[in-house]
């Protein structure tokens, strides 16, 4: 089961909207996909993206894997609580992990976002 | 691509959870719980490995003490019986063909454990090397487990014929475990006290079950097998050594006689005349010496990242991991002479970063209990 209130992309991140900023993680499936996450390489705060743009770069104990910006937009904050703590990643996915926070320019970005429903039927397959 | 192999663990790895790779043409697998936690537990208590993968030569005949001892760099004729020895299979120009660990099991008795991707090689080289007297038997039938960390002593000694508080670092003997009989080492590629148990394979999945019994011991895949050999500074045939690096430049050249004759020995000692100091500064480009690095950072580098001194390319990075022991990344790579003294500062330049490194003395995780004498406990 994926939380109901997010949006997700085909990349495995899920997307909160509110306010005009949208808050980025992964889903459990990435984290479980991922293992141990050991290294999350936050963005500066105010540095812009293009949807699409590798927005971090994250470091599993076996793998690496890029997190790509969901919306045109400015970065407002990252979680640096990741610093110290990356296994937050696993272990919290959708709350105490979640990683940047940026500003959506245009609310047209969130149209290739997935609710959960698609996004479940997408996962499975994957299977 | 021919399919990969499944090893006699293969079924319960698969029911354990665990993720399988192709290694080295051998399903295998990379982790079950995760690699953190699997690294950490046998740091503190115990895990298990399936090396089935390995290949295990018998070795036999009157004349197989002093064959091997042309044929390797370990002196197997001063080898005393009980006991296994660190060393290598050379080509001609002294390139490593093989990293093995070499077990005297009777007065003309060997087991030979070598690596999964080079036992062809190996058994190709052995054969032209040890003549027709002296028998050399793949054990294929057979399979090992190791079993590592500081706990395995309480783990194993229930289940084993021999007294293990009398085996020492690299000792080794024929005995029963589980009531079967099995060579046994205390040996290891994770810097904790452990033991390889080789045995028939079928009789080998009904020891490893019985083991993961004992709550003490959690299954281990290749990914922390990876980050605890680094933390040691261990070397991985395919990454720190190769046919084109010989056992001087990886900084191994302590585990043999170099005087002595064995195959390959003639050029090692032509290399090392060549490399006296005054040469050195004329063959800058040709020699080599493997360093373990010390990062003060998370981010990870890997193979094949540049190595920098002062912004020059100055050598190349062979492993890097996450240590989750140290809690950054450590790893190994050749650097020029003049570059490897420990402390000295570098740097390596990955796609995304240039990171400070510092050439470290290993072993980079200092508490391993490999060498925890029993006996006075």
């Amino acid at each position: 089961m994926v939380p109901k209130d997010l949006l997700y992309t085909s990349e495995h991140e899920w997307v909160k909207v509110e306010n005009s900023v949208a808050t980025v993680g992964i889903t459990n499936h990435a984290q479980n996909a991922l293992g141990d996450i050991v290294f999350v390489d936050l963005p500066d705060v105010d540095k812009e993206f293009a949807k699409g743009d590798e927005a971090i770069a994250l470091e599993s104990a076996k793998a690496a894997a890029s997190i790509y910006a969901p919306v045109t937009g400015k970065i407002t904050e990252v979680n640096n609580d990741l610093d110290d703590d990356p296994a937050l990643v696993n272990n919290d996915c959708y709350a105490g992990g979640w990683m940047f926070k940026i500003s959506i320019n245009d609310e047209a970005d969130l149209a290739g976002l997935m609710d959960a429903g698609t996004y479940e039927d997408f996962l499975k397959s994957q299977d | 691509m021919e399919q990969p192999q499944r090893t006699f663990l293969y079924d319960q790895h698969v029911a354990l959870g665990a993720r399988m790779v192709d290694f080295a043409g051998w399903l295998l697998p990379v982790q079950y719980e995760g690699i953190l936690a699997e690294h950490k537990h046998c740091r503190a208590e115990a895990v298990i490995f399936d090396t089935c993968h390995m290949g295990q030569f018998l070795i036999t005949g009157p004349d197989a003490a002093a064959k091997l001892a042309g044929a390797l760099t370990q002196d197997t004729v001063k080898l005393p019986v009980g006991r296994g020895k660190y060393g290598f299979i050379l080509n001609d120009a002294g390139g490593v063909i093989d990293d093995t660990i070499i077990m005297r099991l009777a007065d003309d008795e060997f087991l030979l454990v070598v690596n999964a991707t080079t036992a062809a090689g190996d058994l190709k080289a052995l054969q032209a090397r040890l003549g027709g007297e002296t028998q050399i038997t793949v054990q294929a039938s057979w399979g090992k487990l190791d079993i590592q960390g500081p706990r395995s002593f309480d783990v194993l000694q229930g289940l084993v014929e021999t007294d293990l508080s009398q085996m020492r670092y690299f000792g080794c003997c024929r005995t029963r475990a589980g009531g079967v009989d099995c060579i046994l080492s205390r040996t290891g590629y994770t810097g904790e006290l452990g033991y390889e148990i080789f045995m028939p394979g079928q009789k080998l999945a009904e020891l490893t079950r019985t083991i993961l019994a004992n709550p003490l011991v959690k299954p281990a895949g290749l990914g922390s097998r990876d980050s605890l050999r680094l933390e040691m500074g261990y070397p991985l045939y395919g990454h720190e050594l190769s046919d084109e690096i010989n056992p001087v430049e990886a900084g191994l050249g302590f585990f043999f006689d170099i005087e002595r004759n064995f195959h390959g020995a003639d050029a090692l000692r032509k290399f090392t005349a060549a490399v006296t100091p005054t040469a050195q500064v004329a063959n800058l480009c040709h020699h080599r010496q493997l360093v373990a690095l010390l990062s003060d950072q998370r981010r990870r580098f890997n193979t094949g990242d540049a190595i920098l001194c002062d912004g020059q390319v100055v050598g190349e990075v062979t492993s890097g991991v996450f240590s989750p022991s140290l809690e950054r990344v450590v790893g190994m790579g050749y650097v020029q002479p003049g570059k490897s003294a420990a402390g000295q500062e570098l740097a390596v330049q990955t796609a995304r970063a240039e990171l400070p490194v510092v050439v470290s003395e290993t072993p980079m995780y200092p508490d391993g209990t490999c060498r925890m004498k029993l006996h006075e406990m």
